[in-house]
């Protein structure tokens, strides 16, 4: 082994595991699926080549391409990631679509392809097929590139950045922030629901995953000083799919572990096998793709979670009686919703908190809710039945922003909030839960609660990266939070479980929670004790009654009417898109109208 | 006027390879919901099947029907083995993407190790060539435009007319329906990968003839021009993906003669991305 | 091909079979969605299925179809055990289910969807059927060239049960065949076709929402509530019950 051998390996070892970084927090952590990866590299490659290559003559005038800026160490790595990141920023409107997943794919595949096809044959701008050469390394002038210690020295150099990428997307990962990527990433609807800036978040990881890898390809541009589109075909994607996959999806560490046993293991060390004159040429590059695809293949099958799969969080919580309240959060009461409250007086011309105007829906030329309105008063309990088919889900979704209107307007609080998207709402205090199962299933119980904390100081690019110290406070007061919800809703012991292994129950509970962490004024629930065992839609319902005696609204979809009978008042019947009647439940009962919805139709 | 008669020349017969692949495609990921991105690899093992026993000695109209078959069999193995495995485990269709993909590196690569990196091609006469009105094409391709069109007709009598096909578009239409009526769709679905496959293959060597040379990876760009075609017209649309094929090959060809060959594929992609960012569901597709 | 044409005399008959569904329990893949249900049609007999949403009657035909995984109890179509047969089987041995919705292929054409019920058929018998279902529902006679993704409601109905005719099961699951129907579309529905299936040899098991429009046809019904089988008796003797009205309207605590 000599040492050219293993500085060789060692930088490929230090880009590769930088771009698999980089995936790993794009695919991995917040789920965006990005199979036009390899664009990001190339474009920092060709930006670092462009922007220390010196001037036509220099290099013999044999080149034309533009610039001849010569910029001085670090400033073409610098440079890479800029614009890596910047050329990311397209990208988020076709990732961002409510495009199939599989569709969206192809979409990215195909613009790699097309990138790469482009500039083999432009030849005036990046010199075609050809590609860039004689690409002035770091500092060349000072040190002779060509002595094994200069190459020492850049291997040290690449490694450490490589460490650099790492502990950053570390820290991304290891805080809300993270915590909210992950939501996002199992569930994206119900991530909008609770308030988080889904095109933010996407946008946030294409761009710092093109900044790595454009960082990535700079690094490695200026090692090999050559670059050009055979080093960036589609299939290099692939590669690094496979590497994160076999390495473990959603674990940074594995994914440091799948660049060096999928890139580096397959295309660089085998770079070195000795070719026999029996081969044929192409045989063992050819057998290393067959390799790589079988991997892909038998790593989904078998192990689908990776060599290291993803960590399980566990959450400490602080031990201290008496958190303090979070600043800047909205007043709230500190109902304790287990206990039984006393028959709430109907407050008298309540104010009105929501309230629908001639709301419609059509799907499909199908009209699913036709020009409903009503009023929400403020602390109330109100239900809202109807047969299958009523309307009743949709109209909750168009409250919440999950489904756009038709027509009609939804006032909350005053203020028209028709045009305003759920996280939104979410955000005002509006707050709904799902008919569906919509736990983060690969978050732990505790994690599904903290999820939905409003203006936590860990829950942004920024204060992630500000470091635990900086949110360590809010995030305390909200573990001790959601500690409390536990231990009241009798899921504590469950709270290191994750979400996705609980019972179907047990589910609809952390729904509730995590609904109840997101400090909503209404509430918004949907057959919340759909699935739920008796006893368990008792405690549930009783909790409700007694967080509304405490000031919070709620409107609940429901379709077990003595439910409604002992908790809502007032109750509003749909049907065939309409509302049919409101008033008391021993009202509805009496009247002929209701009866028929259910039992004529 | 020449130039443009006889890249419409051309036009036609990419147009009629395109056809033939995009109709196997298309029913393919209808009747199976498999985004299968291994169908360019396929091809080009169909076209190296041929080439195979052409180098044998053998005729290669022989060794296309043998690709067919090879093809057709290696299409309900791959489901077999491997897709229907995975889609019953109920994975994502990101992770079926992520496993055609690597299937397309086993197959690919597979046959570039077992044929070599190097390029070849069918040693067959073209026949003579025909002129009528300024088009100027060989029996070969004449025969190959003939084939495609005898594919396009098989395609409507198979669906609109026999059991079978009615059944496949049942089964690519509403599966548990399907099942309710006593129509076995394990079996409807393997045959959709035999009839597919052999689609597939009929359509690397026709592929393979009309590109004269060809190697392990050169269906790779080709594969784009279908997904174009497919996308176009409407993913699982037999008719949309036949008019798609029509209109990308004309307009891949005749954009070759008067911009640079080296872009004829662009043209391609484009629509594909507009397609996909402006109506997934194809211009025959019902509107989601 | 794929599939061989069944026989004429394996043909289903419609001289029904009596179905049975004993001690059923099935769900999803977590907790069972119904429990220990055991219900019963005789030929000649609509028996109704009747609940409030969510209670389990939907799950419960899925579940004699072969759609939903029976983990508990059994299922007989006169002498033969159907349970945990698939739905192509079930569909084989004579039991023809109409679902609540997604009812036909849309993109086929209505002569298309027919010929599909009658996939278990010879050719020529898949004609003669036509023909009869079209003597059962004029309607579609008119437009048997239409796709079926561009029928009215009440036409979609309408093929879809006519579909399910072509085999002349001997036992017929009907999943709210009146969802979504004006009020008139939906009494004809019943009254016309659903009795007249059952009249003529057939049991037919129907899941409904119009208790009341179900039960006038019925010969028997069961209420389901929470995945069990609340109460059950004939259609007089439940109407007569004050605990009938108030399973659909509340008023009892719900169940401990």
């Amino acid at each position: 082994m000599n040492s050219f051998y293993i500085v060789n390996l060692l930088i490929y070892a230090a880009v590769d595991a930088m771009a698999c970084l980089g995936l790993s927090q794009q695919f991995g952590i917040g789920g965006v699926t990005n199979f036009g990866f390899i664009i990001f590299q190339a474009a920092g490659g060709y930006t670092a080549a462009i922007l220390a290559l010196p001037s036509q003559t220099a290099n013999g005038g044999f080149q034309s391409y533009i610039g001849g800026w010569h910029l001085p160490f670090p400033l073409p790595w610098i440079g890479a990631a800029v614009v890596g990141g910047v050329i990311a920023l397209p990208f988020t409107f076709l990732v961002g679509r409510r495009l199939r997943g599989d569709f969206a794919a192809v979409g990215l595949l195909v613009t790699a392809v097309l990138l790469n096809l482009l500039v083999t044959n432009y030849r005036p701008l990046l010199n075609g097929d050809a590609g860039l050469s004689l690409i002035p390394q770091p500092l060349q002038g000072e040190f002779d590139p060509q002595s094994s210690g200069y190459g020492w020295d850049f291997t040290i150099g690449a490694l450490i950045v490589a460490v650099a990428v790492y502990f950053f997307v570390r820290r991304l990962t290891e805080s809300p922030y993270g915590r909210t990527l992950r939501a996002m990433r199992d569930n994206d609807t119900v991530a909008d629901s609770l308030g988080k800036n889904l095109l933010s978040l996407r946008t946030a990881m294409l761009v710092t995953g093109g900044a790595i890898a454009g960082l990535s390809g700079g690094i490695l541009v200026s090692y090999i000083t050559t670059w050009s589109p055979a080093a960036w075909g589609y299939a290099e994607t692939v590669v690094l799919f496979a590497a994160v996959i076999i390495g473990g999806t959603g674990n940074h560490l594995g994914a440091v572990i799948g660049a060096i046993c999928v890139p580096v293991g397959f295309e660089e060390i085998t770079r070195y096998i000795p070719t026999s004159n029996n081969l044929p040429p192409n045989l063992i590059p050819s057998l290393e793709w067959v390799a790589i695809g079988l991997l892909i293949v038998l790593f989904l099958w078998f192990r689908p979670q990776g060599i290291l799969p993803e960590r399980k969080r566990v959450i400490r919580v602080p031990d201290t009686a008496g958190v303090p309240a979070q600043p800047g959060a909205r007043p709230r009461p500190a109902p304790d919703p287990a206990s039984v409250p006393e028959p709430r007086p109907r407050p008298p011309g309540g104010r009105t908190v929501l309230e629908a105007r001639d709301v419609s829906r059509d799907y499909g030329g199908v009209r699913a809710v036709s020009g409903v309105s009503f009023r929400v008063t403020a602390g109330t309990v109100t239900g809202l039945i109807g047969p299958n088919g009523a309307g009743k889900s949709t109209l909750l979704a168009m409250l919440a922003g999950t489904l756009p209107v038709s027509g009609g307007q939804v006032l909350y609080d005053g203020k028209d909030v028709t045009g305003l998207p759920a996280f939104r709402r979410a955000r005002l205090g509006l707050v709904r839960t799902f008919q569906m199962a919509s736990e983060f299933k690969r978050l732990t119980v505790m994690e599904n609660l903290l999820s939905a904390v409003p203006g936590h100081r860990g829950d942004s690019f920024r204060g992630a990266l500000a470091g635990p110290r900086y949110w360590k406070k809010d995030e305390d007061a909200a573990a001790a939070r959601a500690r409390d919800l536990l231990e009241r809703f009798g899921l504590a012991q469950h709270a290191g479980s994750y979400a996705g292994d609980l019972s179907g129950g047990q589910r609809r509970l952390v729904e509730i929670m995590r609904a109840l962490m997101a400090e909503p004024a209404v509430l918004l629930l949907d057959e919340p004790m759909a699935g739920v065992h008796p006893d368990l839609a008792r405690t549930i319902g009783t909790a409700l009654t007694g967080l509304a005696a405490g000031g919070l609204t709620i409107l609940m979809v429901e379709h077990e009417l003595a439910i409604m009978d002992e908790f809502c008042d007032p109750v509003i019947v749909m049907a065939e898109g309409a509302v049919l009647a409101e008033g008391t439940m021993a009202e509805l009962r009496s009247r002929a109208e209701v009866v028929e919805a259910y039992l004529v139709g | 006027m020449t130039a443009f008669l006889s890249s419409l020349g051309f036009g036609l017969v990419t147009a009629s390879v395109l056809a033939i692949a995009a109709t196997g495609f298309t029913l393919q990921f209808g009747v199976t919901d498999v985004l299968n991105l291994a169908y360019g690899a396929v091809m080009t093992a169909g076209a190296f099947v041929a080439y195979v026993l052409n180098a044998a000695g053998v005729s290669v109209w022989i060794g296309l029907v043998v690709a067919m078959i090879v093809c057709g069999a290696g299409s309900v193995l791959l489901n077999a083995c491997v897709y229907a495995p995975f889609q019953r485990r109920g994975v994502s269709p990101i992770t079926m993407v992520i496993v055609s993909l690597g299937m397309t590196l086993i197959i690919e690569f597979g046959v570039q190790a077992a044929a070599g990196g190097t390029s070849v091609s069918y040693s067959m006469s073209d026949g003579p060539s025909l002129r009528a009105g300024g088009l100027d094409l060989s029996v070969v391709q004449l025969v190959v435009i003939g084939l495609s069109l005898l594919v396009m007709a098989g395609t409507h009598v198979l669906l609109r007319y026999t059991r079978l096909g009615k059944a496949m578009r049942a089964t690519a239409a509403n599966k548990t329906l399907a099942r309710n009526c006593g129509i076995r769709t394990g079996r409807v679905i393997a045959v959709t990968w035999a009839v597919t496959g052999a689609l597939c293959g009929l359509a690397g060597v026709v592929f393979a003839m009309d590109a004269g040379s060809f190697g392990a990876t050169s269906t790779d760009l080709f594969l784009v021009l279908i997904l174009a075609a497919v996308f176009l017209g409407g993913p699982g649309q037999a008719y949309g993906a036949m008019l798609g094929a029509v209109i990308i090959g004309v307009a891949t060809e005749v954009s070759a003669a008067y911009i640079t060959p080296d872009y004829k594929y662009v043209i391609g992609f484009v629509i594909l991305l507009v397609m996909l960012g402006v109506r997934p569901s194809g211009l025959l597709g019902a509107r989601a | 091909m794929s599939d061989e044409p069944l026989p004429d005399e394996h043909a289903p008959r419609r001289a029904g079979a009596p179905l049975r569904a004993e001690s059923v329990t099935a769900g999803y893949g977590g907790d069972p969605v119904i429990r220990d249900i055991t219900v019963a049609a005789d030929p000649g007999q609509v028996v109704a299925l009747v609940g409030a949403n969510g209670s389990g009657k939907s799950t419960l035909l899925k579940s004699l179809t072969g759609i939903v995984r029976v983990t508990g109890g059994t299922v007989t179509v006169g002498d033969t055990d159907i349970t945990r047969w698939a739905p192509e089987a079930v569909a084989r041995a004579g039991v023809g289910y109409v679902p609540q919705v997604d009812d036909v292929f849309a993109p086929l054409t209505v002569r298309e969807n027919l010929e599909m019920g009658g996939y278990l058929l010879r050719p020529a018998r898949v004609a003669e059927r036509v023909d009869h279902v079209v003597t059962v529902f004029p309607r579609l006679g008119q437009m048997l060239t239409r796709p079926a993704g561009k029928l009215s409601g009440g036409e979609r109905k309408m093929l879809a049960m006519g579909r399910v005719l072509m085999l002349e099961p001997g036992v017929f699951l009907l999943d709210e065949p009146t969802a979504n129907l004006a009020p008139a579309i939906a009494r004809t529905l019943l009254a016309e076709h659903v009795r007249r299936l059952a009249d003529s040899g057939a049991a037919v098991l129907i899941v409904e929402q119009r208790a009341r429009a179900v039960l006038a046809i019925a010969d028997f019904a069961y209420v389901l509530a929470g995945g069990e089988v609340r109460m059950s008796g004939t259609p007089a003797r439940l109407a007569a019950d004050p605990a009938f009205t108030e399973s659909f309207l509340g008023g009892a605590a719900p169940r401990a």
